[in-house]
């Protein structure tokens, strides 16, 4: 205990104990939360596959691809169009087979009418009967209880499907569904040579059992028609925002354990300093270099002890304060791997980073030490390469894939080449102008710009740490506040969905008589894309993107009008306005996205079968118009009515939103997007990510002013002989305390002012899309410039030193 | 120019205190130059210390140009060193983020005097360093270095430098080059010059010469 309290003492040990503690918190909390997130959206995966396997083809699976044994479990789903008759009507429906299995993972939620309450079941639709979709009931005016015939069977109505765990799956989804169970496939006698069959073999069960199976289907080779999929392969983290967000964290917690390692190297060499006088005697009375370092370094590890485990408690209260934010139930995530990583981390960091500093006074000549003034000692090869693997093995851990490492080296380097790049000039500029200042602030600039090495990598990470901080606040606080504030008054506030012919009148009467602001409606019908100039799209598209993908990977939705929408901007080509030929004006990035130019046709395929036009412009779009906005717009006259139905967006005065259910009670088949309800659900969301933002910010700013701390320290020798010099010569302890602040706001002032212009670089961008040119301002801009005024008042500290320190200058 | 009378410092040790300098009356005149001699824990720079200012005395009093010195607080004192007094080190001290230039120019700022930078490019010139005013100490050699302190010291046009073996760290040509050129411009500027050293041969350069020895002073 009086070994620790006197090692806590030395400022040097305490940066040394704060270095570690920290990185044990960053890298406790982020694999914990990482593990939690994986599990959470592997599971959110593979109930959207429907398991966590998934063989799928044309026909149905050979019985050797069939899971054996009991380790796994499997069902065989089977989707195909076809028509369903009721009395004289007919309609096109995508039917979905399912076995007594069905389904593996998640549940169905399914209504008792019509207009119910739909409730969980753990089962599909017993021989017989039917579970259909709200839209086979509205369009064949049937109820629940009624029959309909699917080919030559009868299948009773018994249930009306919301939704289905493998939705995401759904192929033929254009079409309403019709759930039956697989025994009335063969009565019904609809499949036949040539039916377009699409047949899903879900897999379910340990992840090991899963991997196997999935290495035995691979070896012995997939027909032609099939595919496989896995929770790997579909991860929904690989796309979009929670990509870039898991990336985020990962390059912040990096970027925290760097500069961890920097004042850790920094403060040991500090310590080692200190030590350096004692290990030569040590040595000189032929203590073997293996007692030496016992010596030396058995009383520090014990000493860092409670700061490890602080960090990694911390670390994991942050964890569970996540967990109860968010809901998450159940044990922790995290794998006997995640444990060891977060155990060995810390004191790895320690070892590498710190303890090569005590292994050169165990290794460097007996009269180098007896000489030795301080400073970071060169770490070799060995230490070099040891130090490399450490970061790649924390860098691999923290990315999922090889793609999301590459990401996050490249990153990484942007961040540690790029930035103190780009300070470089700065520097010079300032090492330039510094001789036609006063002496104080001289001498202050000249400590930075002297230290180039030490200067460029520190002020980075200053830089980049308020800079995060700053955007945390801004986007979290203000960002989505600030631009619904900038939507035009009486922007839309309601999208009405699915309306009919039938249902114009009452919409038009309800609209006048709550004073509504109607924007035009357009008749919309939903089609994928199959083909571009009669090649299947998927081969015409070769290009990486991901709004084609987006595009190609779902149902569309198609419009025509011979009036070109407000928001829109014909870029190339002539618009249609009233042509007789079949034409359609495509969106220009997806255009690109798609490799689709002026002239080509593109075919879709809708409920009514294909549907082929030629492009005859391509529009520009503005996005956040908040106006019904289309990739694809046909001449009037192209899309086939029977398909159509009306999409209409209205600004409704607030608190009139009650009166809505009127409407909804006339046309129950419509569907109403409440704008303001989606913005709110966005906020919680940015919130949420914005505090998870702010910690790890807080957590790089509290690792940059460790590194500052560090380096401050390591100056420390020459600004004490600095102090007494200028004290000899007749400076007064005001002008000590002058040139101490202001080396402190030099150092904190470049970082807000390299922060302010890294934010203002972020924001530039939001300023155009959202906010007409304007840049979003909250008072979160001004956090680099208080951190600054910290940094300044904290750097008062560094003028004493002078009073006692003349003495010390003479020889003896 | 400097005067002590009765002038004792004593330290704390762990069988009472110590006494480090002994009852010491010493007077330094305008323009005289005095060498004090004697082996090492003798006081040497403690007595120096303690005439610039550097530290208090534990008894007696200590005059600077006739003025009560060593009673006002720390603040006062760097003011009138740095408008009395010169100094040169051993281990040369230059501010090593300032440039040779700006190293002579520092005593000229802190004092406040006009165009600092034309008088320490002149000093420079006169200890033949015009080539490398705008060097950084760690890239000139040791010699350099001291004739960078000289010009520093000279460059206030101080009545008193306070010299501590200033050619200690030296080797030997330097040495002899270092000696000349301090007692050369001593001698032009005719400052008072009170020099520690171990050095016969250098504390001879003086016109007095004198021993302190378990910290009593000797006059030789």
């Amino acid at each position: 205990m009086g070994s620790l309290r006197r090692s806590w003492r030395d400022g040097a040990f305490r940066i040394l104990a704060l270095s570690v503690g920290l990185a044990a918190l960053a890298l406790a909390s982020v694999i914990l939360l990482r593990a939690e997130l994986d599990q959470r959206v592997d599971q959110r995966t593979a109930a959207s596959l429907g398991g966590a396997l998934v063989l799928e083809g044309s026909r149905a699976p050979d019985d050797g691809q069939r899971p054996a044994g009991n380790a796994l479990t499997s069902s065989l789903v089977l989707e195909f169009p076809t028509v369903v008759v009721a009395g004289d009507d007919t309609l096109l429906v995508s039917a979905k087979a399912v076995d007594a299995d069905y389904p593996l993972r998640g549940e169905l939620q399914v209504a008792p009418d019509r207009f119910g309450a739909a409730g969980p079941r753990d089962h599909g639709p017993r021989p017989g009967r039917t579970w259909v979709a709200d839209g086979v009931i509205d369009r064949l005016g049937k109820a629940v209880g009624d029959t309909l015939t699917l080919g030559e069977a009868e299948l009773t109505i018994t249930g009306v499907i919301r939704s289905e765990p493998d939705q995401g799956a759904a192929f033929y989804s254009v079409n309403p569904r019709v759930l039956m169970h697989a025994d009335d496939v063969e009565a019904s006698g609809v499949i036949g040579p040539g039916s377009r069959l699409d047949y899903r073999l879900l897999v379910d069960g340990p992840a090991t059992a899963v991997a196997v199976h999935r290495r035995q289907l691979e070896s012995v080779g997939l027909r032609p028609d099939q595919s496989l999929e896995g929770v790997d392969d579909a991860r929904v983290r690989s796309f979009g925002p929670l990509q870039q967000l898991t990336l985020y964290v990962s390059v912040g917690v990096l970027l925290v354990v760097v500069l961890c390692a920097a004042a850790l190297t920094m403060a040991s060499a500090q310590r080692a300093a200190r030590q350096a006088r004692l290990a030569a005697l040590l040595r000189t009375f032929g203590a073997p270099r293996r007692r030496v370092l016992q010596r030396l370094l058995t009383g520090e590890a014990i000493a860092l002890l409670p700061a490890v485990a602080a960090g990694l408690l911390l670390g994991g209260l942050v964890v569970l304060i996540a967990r109860q934010a968010l809901g998450w139930q159940g044990p922790l995530a995290a794998g006997p791997v995640d444990w060891l990583l977060i155990a060995a981390l810390p004191p790895g960091l320690w070892l590498v980073f710190g303890v090569t500093q005590g292994l050169a006074l165990a290794r460097a000549p007996i009269t180098r030490l007896l000489q030795r003034s301080g400073g970071v000692q060169p770490v070799g090869v060995s230490g070099l390469i040891a130090a490399v693997t450490l970061l790649a093995v924390a860098a691999a851990w923290l990315s999922g894939s090889p793609r999301e490492l590459a990401w996050l080296i490249g990153l990484l380097l942007v961040l540690a080449i790029g930035l103190p790049a780009a300070l470089w000039p700065l520097l010079k500029g300032l090492d330039w102008l510094s001789p036609r200042l006063p002496l104080a602030s001289r001498l202050a600039l000249r400590r930075l710009t002297r230290r180039p090495a030490l200067a460029l990598p520190l002020l980075a990470a200053l830089m980049a740490a308020m800079a995060v901080l700053a955007l945390s606040g801004h986007v979290g606080t203000r960002l989505l506040a600030d631009w619904r504030a900038s939507l035009p008054e009486r922007a839309p506030n309601y999208f009405l969905l699915n309306v009919f012919d039938a249902d114009l009148p009452a919409l038009d009467a309800w609209l006048a008589e709550h004073d509504a602001l109607a924007k035009p409606r357009y008749p919309v019908t939903r089609a994928r894309l199959t083909e571009i100039n009669d090649q299947p799209v998927r081969q015409a598209v070769t290009k990486e993107s991901r709004q084609a993908g987006n595009a190609l990977n779902r149902d569309l939705v198609l419009t025509e009008t011979e009036r070109l929408p407000p928001s829109n901007q014909v870029s190339t080509g002539r618009w249609h306005g009233e042509s007789d030929t079949a034409g359609v004006s495509v969106e220009t990035e997806l255009a690109q996205g798609l490799g689709i130019s002026l002239g080509d046709n593109v075919t879709f395929v809708g409920p009514s079968g294909e549907l082929t036009a030629t492009v005859t412009s391509l529009r520009e779009v503005n996005w956040e118009s908040f106006e019904p906005n289309f990739y694809f717009i046909f001449t009037p006259g192209t899309l086939p009515a029977a398909d159509l139905s009306w999409l209409t967006s209205f600004w409704l005065p607030p608190g009139d939103g009650g009166r809505l259910a009127e409407l909804l009670g006339q046309m129950p088949q419509a569907t109403l997007l409440d704008v303001n309800t989606l913005l709110d659900r966005a906020q919680a969301i940015i919130d949420q990510a914005s505090r998870a933002s702010a910690l790890l910010a807080a957590l790089l700013m509290a690792a940059a002013l460790l590194v500052l701390a560090a380096a401050l320290m390591s100056l420390r020798t020459v600004r004490d002989r600095d102090n007494a010099m200028l004290r000899v010569l007749g400076a007064d302890a005001a002008l000590l305390r002058r040139i101490a602040w202001q080396e402190a706001l030099a150092w904190g002032g470049l970082a807000a002012i390299g922060a302010s212009l890294l934010v203002t670089a972020a924001l530039w961008p939001l300023g155009h899309l959202l906010f007409d040119g304007r840049l979003p301002w909250s008072v979160w801009q001004l956090l680099p410039a208080v951190a600054a005024l910290g940094i300044a008042l904290g750097g008062l500290r560094l003028g004493r030193g002078g009073d006692d320190g003349p003495m010390r200058l003479l020889a003896s | 120019m400097v005067e002590a009378r009765g002038v004792s410092r004593t330290v704390p040790g762990p069988d009472g205190p110590l006494m480090l300098l002994d009852a010491i009356d010493l007077t330094v005149a305008r323009g005289e130059t005095v060498a004090v001699g004697g082996p090492s824990g003798s006081g040497k720079s403690t007595l120096l210390g303690l005439l610039a200012g550097l530290d208090v005395p534990s008894a007696g009093d200590i005059r600077l140009a006739g003025e009560a010195f060593s009673h006002l607080d720390e603040d006062a004192r760097a003011a009138r060193r740095g408008a009395l007094c010169g100094f040169v080190f051993q281990s040369f001290h230059l501010v090593a983020d300032l440039t040779a230039r700006e190293n002579v120019m520092l005593p000229l700022e802190l004092a406040g005097a006009d165009r600092p930078g034309d008088t320490a490019d002149r000093w420079l010139e006169r200890v033949g360093l015009s080539h490398r005013r705008q060097h950084f100490p760690p890239t000139l050699s040791g010699g350099e270095q001291q004739r960078v302190g000289l010009a520093r010291a000279f460059a206030t046009r101080p009545q008193l430098l306070f010299a501590d073996e200033p050619t200690g760290s030296l080797d030997h040509a330097n040495r002899d080059r270092v000696a000349e050129l301090l007692f050369d411009l001593n001698r032009e500027a005719g400052t008072a010059l009170l020099l520690v050293t171990h050095d016969d041969d250098l504390a001879h350069h003086c016109r007095r010469v004198l021993r302190l020895e378990a910290g009593q002073l000797q006059h030789g």
